[in-house]
């Protein structure tokens, strides 16, 4: 148990860049009084649409930056460097590694992605240099870049419920003790890709958007909201002047449908609930909630019923969306209306939601009952305890609380042993020359699970194999869902380039016919975490559902953070998965990158690799959870660590450090040594640089030539699907599945290992731009 | 019924709503439990008719979506409007 002080969470610092303004205190003072940024659109093509509506910042990328980078990175930068000045962090070569960069994000580099295609379909060609530019996995490590960050990075890409899934992350992560402070917030820039996709959806209102008012539809917009998070002993410690506390906050899933919210709006509840209990509040604590308040008529019917339903017995609660005047930054929202919810707590002023007429006032009259909605005009109150609200594509829920002043909230964190109890593998087995391994998924495969053509074809590739690979864990670990566990199960899945050939295959389509011309049909799988949100849909799992975008070492981050949820307290079991696809538009793009090779782990002759696909997940369960249910054990996930040195993204030289940093802190949370491991299950890939940097860090870290297995060499480099899968292979040795020898890597050199002794194989994998991940698996 | 217009609508269902082509005959219930379509999925068929036909079924009675068939003399008594 900890004391109150160990477990405060402050904001130390604010950034906020958006359509009301560039800094936060020309934002602030537009949304409380009530001035809009919504205007025409400028940077996307409206023609033939019956939307032309939008909130865009009015620097252009070339204002934001010298530095070229995708809007998204630049946006995020801006308000990265006004919070970071506004905390007065001076980030030393002493304390870099303790302040990390965690991000959301649901388009990633739309604008680049636009604009290599644009390029391509006018002139022929296209710049590869933009295609770095294109995941979402650039934004968190171009910002940790930019300022010199190495704690650990994420970029959260759970679409609209990003910027508030970050926040909460972080808060978890330096509870936990795995940081002093974060860079954490959102950043979307306007797209062309978001604008075709909700006009095909018809989600767009024709004029600005009006949320709990005539919600007939968004009005997107972009931007980004960054608060530097810091734990509060760390912000005494250097004299830091305090915004306010951060206390619980809550994540949780629909699994409903893959673009509506639950019209009974449980998922919400359940959010807002979380949230609500762990700060150790009651309903009629909370002054003030900055609603999700999209404006269309789901959401706003769904959203009136969750705060009805909770809060019809508080008697002093104000209710806003500040999408009224910000429109929907979609991955950058939350963090938009943190910062703002951060002004409406520091200010005690509550910004309106605005829009609505006099006979619009009469109607709201109607609907709010005893809920203030604070229309047209600010409201002066005390605000001591807000929420703020974010619901997304993929039935993902998230809600945080400010408050005023310090309050003691409940410990829920354990220390239980956490094991892996199932396993569900999709790799490659054929190999096409120039295209990679490639994994086959038949019609057997969706019976086997009763997964129906109705549901099944709605997915993109991305999407199919995140939902067998996970249903194959669940059955693998004899796992059924029902009421009486459907809460207490969550999921992470890590991806390198997420669902790409389905966003690209959207965008064709947008540059070639005009922004009218995009598809409903596909539009809601462009997002990334609509993977995971088709199999918590299927699953029925409803606890907490997020996807992370952190390049190759996403798939073994994904179990870095399952362990952290776990013992966050917040669920008993956790399916975490690293998912990639391997289509002909991956592989053309890995191959204008020139990173396409026929090469085999440490070949170590030229770079370049043969590019792998897969979706592989895990079940990681507390024990007391394993226990009960007499669950079979692999493998116990004994130690975990996540380190960043920030290089260019793209590049790995120079930030080795990191990678001796993950295996040795991971052995630390293990309560081993280095010299404890018996085997690394590594990352090689064929790729000479990748190759030479894993084997010269082993051998400086184990001082040794230790037994290293490479799971690329038969499944290819399938990026997250491979980290994930390092670790299965692990756990699977480690179980005795594999019988009492393997074919390992000594110094680089082919040998079969006795493999019958070992105790703990230790898991590690890195990240283009100086990401990295090690796992510490030991015998059950 | 014209099997021309059926099979252009046929194969548009197939490449745009990725439904498997041997599942799907003309008289298939597009929104019943087998092949399950939904709101989402009529936008698209609707973009897709506009697109082939230059027929606008924005605001058609639902009974007109009901299978290929239905689509089909939707189209054919709609053509050259």
């Amino acid at each position: 148990m900890s004391n109150m002080s160990d477990r405060r969470i402050v904001v130390t610092g604010l950034g906020l860049i958006c359509a009301l303004g560039d800094g936060t205190d020309k934002c602030w003072s537009a949304a409380s009084n009530g001035i809009t940024g919504i205007r025409e659109v400028q940077s996307v093509s409206t023609e033939g649409c019956y939307a032309n509506k939008g909130a865009e910042v009015a620097e252009s990328s070339e204002q934001l930056s010298s530095e070229d980078y995708d809007r998204s990175s630049l946006l995020c930068i801006k308000a990265a460097g006004e919070a970071l000045a506004d905390a007065g962090y001076t980030v030393t070569a002493d304390n870099s590694n303790r302040i990390g960069v965690i991000v959301g994000n649901c388009v990633g580099g739309a604008a680049s992605i636009d604009k290599y295609y644009t390029d391509e379909f006018k002139t022929g060609s296209a710049k590869p240099s933009d295609i770095l530019r294109m995941p979402a996995a650039a934004i968190a490590n171009n910002v940790a870049k930019h300022f010199g960050l190495n704690g650990a990075t994420a970029n959260i890409v759970n679409a609209c419920a990003a910027g508030t899934m970050s926040l909460s992350y972080a808060a978890d992560l330096i509870r936990a003790g795995k940081a002093d402070a974060f860079v954490a917030g959102g950043s979307d820039s306007f797209s062309s890709l978001a604008f075709a996709g909700f006009h095909a959806l018809h989600a767009l209102a024709a004029d600005a958007c009006s949320p709990f008012n005539h919600s007939n539809g968004i009005t997107l917009g972009e931007g980004a909201g960054i608060l530097i998070v810091e734990s509060y002993e760390h912000a005494k410690a250097r004299g830091a002047k305090i915004y306010c506390e951060i206390l619980g906050s809550g994540v949780s899933s629909d699994a409903h449908h893959i673009t509506a919210p639950r019209p009974d709006g449980q998922g919400q509840m359940s959010a807002i609930r979380r949230a609500v209990k762990t700060s150790g509040l009651e309903f009629t604590d909370i002054d003030y909630i900055n609603a999700h308040g999209t404006g269309t008529a789901k959401n706003d019917e769904a959203e009136f019923l969750s705060l009805h339903t909770l809060f019809d017995e508080n008697k002093h609660l104000s209710v806003s969306s500040t999408k009224s005047m910000t429109g929907h930054c979609l991955g950058a929202a939350g963090s938009i209306e943190a910062v703002l919810t951060v002004k409406s707590v520091c200010e005690d002023v509550v910004p309106p939601t605005i829009g609505y007429s006099d006979e619009d006032l009469a109607v709201l009259k109607e609907k709010a009952g005893e809920i203030d909605f604070v229309p047209n005009t600010k409201r002066k109150k005390p605000v001591n305890y807000a929420v703020s609200n974010s619901f997304a594509f993929g039935g993902n829920n998230a809600s945080i609380v400010f408050a005023k002043k310090p309050h003691e909230i409940p410990d829920n964190t354990n220390s239980e042993k956490l094991y892996i109890t199932g396993i569900g593998e999709v790799v490659g087995n054929t190999e096409e020359e120039g295209k990679g391994i490639r994994a086959s998924i038949t019609s057997d495969d969706y019976k086997e699970h009763g997964i129906k053509m109705a549901f099944y074809r709605k997915l993109d590739r991305f999407s199919q194999i995140q939902l067998i690979s996970g249903m194959r864990a669940l059955a693998d670990g004899k796992i059924t869902i029902d009421e009486s566990n459907e809460n207490d199960i969550g999921i992470v899945v890590g991806t390198s380039d997420g669902p790409m050939t389905e966003i690209v295959g959207f965008q064709k389509a947008v540059v070639e016919g005009g922004t009218a011309n995009g598809s409903a049909f596909s539009f809601p799988n462009t997002v990334y975490n609509a993977a995971g949100g088709y199999f918590s849909i299927f699953a029925g799992i409803k606890g907490y559902n997020v996807t992370v975008a952190n390049s190759v070492q996403a798939g073994l981050q994904s179990i870095c953070y399952a362990a952290d949820v776990l013992h966050n307290g917040s669920e008993n079991i956790m399916v975490a998965s690293g998912t990639d696809e391997n289509t002909d538009v991956d592989a053309e793009l890995y191959g204008k990158l020139g990173l396409l090779a026929e090469t085999k782990p440490y070949s170590l002759e030229k770079p370049g690799f043969v590019l792998g696909e897969g979706s592989v997940s895990l079940i990681v369960e507390k024990a007391s959870s394993a226990e009960k249910r007499g669950a079979e054990k692999y493998a116990e996930v004994a130690g975990c660590a996540m380190t960043h040195h920030a290089v260019e993204f793209g590049t790995v030289s120079g930030s080795e450090d990191a990678l001796a940093k993950a295996i040795e802190s991971a052995c630390a949370d293990a309560g081993i040594s280095v010299s404890d491991i018996d085997a690394v299950s590594g990352f090689a890939n064929g790729h000479k640089t990748i190759d030479e940097l894993e084997l010269s860090t082993y051998k400086k870290v184990f001082g040794r030539d230790i037994p290293v297995f490479a799971v690329r060499e038969t499944i290819g480099e399938a990026r997250a699907a491979a980290g994930t899968e390092q670790a299965a292979y692990a756990a699977k040795l480690l179980a005795g599945k594999l019988g009492s020898t393997a074919k390992a890597y000594i110094g680089g050199k082919a040998a079969d290992v006795d493999v019958s002794g070992y105790k703990y194989v230790l898991a590690a994998a890195w990240g283009a731009g100086g990401s990295y991940s090690a796992v510490v698996l030991k015998k059950a | 019924m014209n099997t021309e217009i059926a099979e252009k609508i046929k194969n548009m269902l197939v490449e745009n709503l990725r439904i498997p082509a041997d599942e799907l005959e003309y008289t298939s219930e597009l929104f019943g439990d087998d092949i399950g379509l939904d709101s989402i999925d009529s936008i698209e068929i609707i973009a897709g008719i506009d697109n082939l036909f230059g027929v606008q079924m924005t605001g058609a009675a639902r009974e007109n979506f009901q299978t290929i068939e239905t689509l089909t003399k939707y189209v054919e008594d709609h053509m050259g409007e």
